[in-house]
């Protein structure tokens, strides 16, 4: 395994639920290497979307340590993680979550205007629109770029959450059951999506309460009772790199 | 950048926001409304106080006035001439004003002024109607009364001197639709309103075929206020019931110069009723009448009177008006007069008796708006007060601003959430929200000013078509509030502090819900559907 890029260690996190906390990770420790495709699988309940919230620093851990690229997430400031999460981390969704009230291109480009001031902006906006486009063209959403989120299938929201979290080019991406909301043919096509980015060199770590998802990655982790009980490599099932899905994270 | 490109694009998308638009719209366009006729009914009075008087007064004080005044005049004019224009006296006293064919009285302000000289230190001649139809036929000085008659041709002849100021006038006038309106109702402006054709055909043909002139014994001309004999039409125009040159009278009480009775009884003063002025102040024109100065001098014996031990008494009047020059700063000028009126009556000390040097000592240097300050003052604070109130009455809109930015917030949950997630902070959160409200305060604004503008401009009209629906539905009735119209001159500068005001107070009101916004957790934001 290569040198991680991402790790947590001991990582604990528990809710109120009423008056009684509800423990969802009890000491999870876990390792991503850079160009890793790795699978939480675990039944609903498990800890997987809060496992992932974790590591995209979306939320806190009571305890734990979670690094990226050897820096310490929760010991940095909040400005720190807020380019973490903009730069370094692309968030994908079960339920998409995009805005509505703006289209395919502007969805894609919401990082970018985060990221830029109104000033920054002017002077970028052009080569980023262009970029976004191109990024679209190549997941098959080009003559989708003026449709809102209402009027795209699930496949097509999912692809533009996808263009969202790929736009700033980060070195992860964390997918929450990107194929949850979605009927088994279009699941496989992003799953194949995914796969194609990974291939190209793009490191995704994914929850999936489906093991069957499982086969697309390199390697993949349960999660139960808020721990990791198992951990396998599930050989060599890489197929060869596309050389489009590479343009996408290139 | 998300920040104005999120804030703009619900601002035109979200229905909910439209309710915010309205709310800031009609709050603006309602105090818009309240400022503009306020603003512009103390704008008006302002304007007309100020050419009610000259800029400089000197007050007596007192109803039997002050001594040499005269000769305080010429001082100035000689000491000061760079400052002072024109002086001239006035005599102000109160008497009965009675109309000698009915039964007809009123009590009235009497004053007494030189008329060619008046007119030169306000704006009395502007007020004037028949002497703006008949330019310089307007005279306080003995005269009789012009007797319509009729040409070869049976046209309706006024005498020569009439029909020339007219034919004068109508040269001289640049407003066509002012000789329209003229020629439209002359009976409003000829010296014979009250005369309708009809009665004219059996009057002027039956007695007066004689042709046109004037007749009857002279009497001294009075100028009557014209809220005091005429009734006023709601139009804001008059019904004259009374001839010009008709018989009119006045009591009067002479008092001595130490303010008691002399002893006489009160002396009758029979005059002509020669025009009648407009100030635009009802409490001046339905109490004043102008008489000629030096007449009504003689009749309340503040002429030079008898001593009991030889010689004469000074002739007394009450104010001395004082016209300055042409950009004389007022205040200054005020203190220069005041210094010399002390210097002046130093001068004169030697040779001043008690009772002259008292009623000299009684009077005072103002300007007019020391005058008219109480009054101004008054109608000021009538106007914050109203403006105030309906203020309060529109910081509603902060309330509805804020309630609406709260069932936003809460809708936009999820969208908070997915920023959160992309980098965004709860500060910039908070802004957009902020910006948000304030780009509804800015589009209620302009559409409030607008609102609020047309209906400034068109508020007379409103209230004539309400009128006409109710007749008790006309609020603004000019008997009561002097002005024939409502004020309705929407400033520039108060729409852009009232639009200002209201995109503030809509990001006042955006201010909780935004910090609520801010502070959303994204965790918790994100986890549903």
């Amino acid at each position: 395994m290569n040198k991680p890029m991402l790790r947590a260690r001991d990582v604990h996190k528990s809710y109120k639920m009423g008056r009684s906390p509800l423990r969802v990770l009890k000491g999870v420790s876990l390792e991503v290497a850079k160009g890793e495709f790795l699978v939480v699988t675990g039944a609903s309940g498990s800890g997987k979307s809060t496992l992932l919230h974790v590591l995209g620093a979306l939320d806190v851990p009571d305890r734990g340590i979670v690094e990226f690229n050897g820096r310490s997430l929760f010991e940095l400031g909040d400005s720190a993680r807020r380019a973490y999460r903009n730069h370094d981390v692309g968030f994908v969704f079960q339920f998409y979550h995009l805005l509505p009230e703006c289209n395919v291109l502007e969805n894609t480009l919401i990082p970018l205007l985060v990221a830029h001031s109104f000033w920054g902006w002017r002077r970028i906006r052009r080569k980023v629109r262009r970029e976004a486009e191109q990024l679209l063209e190549r997941i098959g959403l080009a003559e989708r770029l003026k449709h809102r989120p209402a009027e795209l299938s699930g496949g097509e929201r999912q692809r533009v959450a996808i263009a969202r979290a790929l736009i700033n080019r980060p070195t992860l991406l964390l997918a929450d059951e990107p194929t949850g909301n979605l009927d088994e043919r279009i699941s496989k096509e992003i799953l194949k999506l995914l796969s194609e980015l990974n291939e190209a060199g793009q490191t995704i770590v994914m929850v999936t309460h489906d093991a069957k998802v499982a086969s697309h990655a390199n390697r993949y982790v349960r999660l139960s009772d808020g721990m990791i009980r198992e951990a396998e490599a599930p050989g060599d099932q890489q197929t060869p790199a596309r050389s489009a899905a590479r343009e996408v994270i290139s | 950048m998300y920040k104005w490109f999120l804030a703009f694009r619900y601002l035109y998308t979200k229905l909910i926001a439209l309710f915010g638009v309205a709310s800031v719209m009609l709050c603006v366009a309602m105090v818009l409304v309240v400022l503009s006729v306020m603003g512009g009914f103390l704008d008006t009075v302002k304007a007309r106080s100020r050419g009610l008087h000259s800029e400089i007064v000197v007050e007596g004080g007192t109803l039997q006035g002050f001594p040499y005044y005269e000769e305080f005049g010429k001082y100035l004019i000689r000491e000061h001439a760079d400052t002072v224009e024109v002086t001239t006296p006035v005599i102000y006293t109160y008497g009965i004003f009675r109309v000698p064919a009915t039964t007809w009285t009123k009590p009235a302000r009497v004053l007494g002024i030189r008329l060619n000289d008046y007119v030169k230190v306000n704006d009395y001649r502007k007020g004037l109607h028949y002497e703006r139809y008949y330019p310089d036929t307007t005279r306080l000085g003995l005269q009789s009364m012009p007797v319509a008659g009729v040409s070869e041709g049976g046209v309706l002849r006024l005498p020569a001197e009439l029909e020339a100021a007219n034919e004068r006038w109508r040269k001289s006038e640049t407003d066509p639709e002012a000789i329209a309106a003229f020629d439209a109702d002359p009976f409003q402006h000829t010296p014979f309103p009250y005369v309708t054709p009809a009665v004219l055909g059996e009057r002027v043909y039956a007695a007066d075929l004689g042709g046109a002139r004037f007749e009857g014994p002279e009497h001294h001309g009075a100028i009557v206020g014209c809220d005091l004999l005429n009734e006023r039409r709601e139009d804001g125009n008059f019904n004259r019931h009374l001839a010009r040159g008709a018989d009119v009278a006045l009591t009067l009480m002479p008092l001595s110069r130490t303010g008691t009775s002399t002893g006489e009884p009160p002396i009758r003063v029979p005059l002509r009723y020669v025009d009648d002025s407009r100030t635009g102040i009802f409490e001046i024109d339905s109490l004043c009448v102008y008489v000629d100065f030096d007449m009504l001098q003689h009749k309340l014996a503040m002429d030079p009177q008898p001593l009991v031990d030889g010689g004469f008494t000074k002739p007394r009047a009450n104010q001395l008006l004082v016209g300055l020059k042409d950009g004389v700063e007022l205040n200054a000028s005020r203190d220069l007069i005041d210094q010399a009126w002390l210097t002046f009556c130093a001068s004169l000390s030697p040779e001043l008796s008690a009772v002259d040097a008292r009623a000299m000592s009684l009077a005072a240097v103002y300007t007019w708006e020391d005058l008219q300050r109480p009054f101004i003052a008054a109608v000021e604070k009538e106007k914050v007060l109203v403006t105030f109130l309906f203020t309060l009455i529109s910081m509603v809109a902060i309330v509805l601003v804020g309630c609406i930015f709260y069932m936003i917030v809460e809708k936009k949950t999820r969208d908070i959430g997915i920023l959160k997630s992309v980098g965004a902070s709860g500060c910039g959160v908070a802004t957009m929200f902020i910006i948000y409200a304030g780009a509804v305060g800015l589009v209620g604004s302009i559409l409030g000013t607008f609102l609020g503008s047309v209906v400034v401009w068109h508020i007379n009209d409103i209230q004539d078509f309400l009128a006409v629906l109710n007749p008790q539905l006309r609020v603004w009735s000019p008997d009561v509030y002097s002005f024939d119209k409502i004020p309705n001159v929407v400033k520039q500068a108060d729409a852009i502090w009232v639009a200002l005001l209201a995109v503030l107070s809509s990001i006042i009101g955006s201010l909780i819900p935004a910090r609520i916004a801010g502070k959303v957790w994204p965790v918790s934001a994100l986890r549903y559907e």
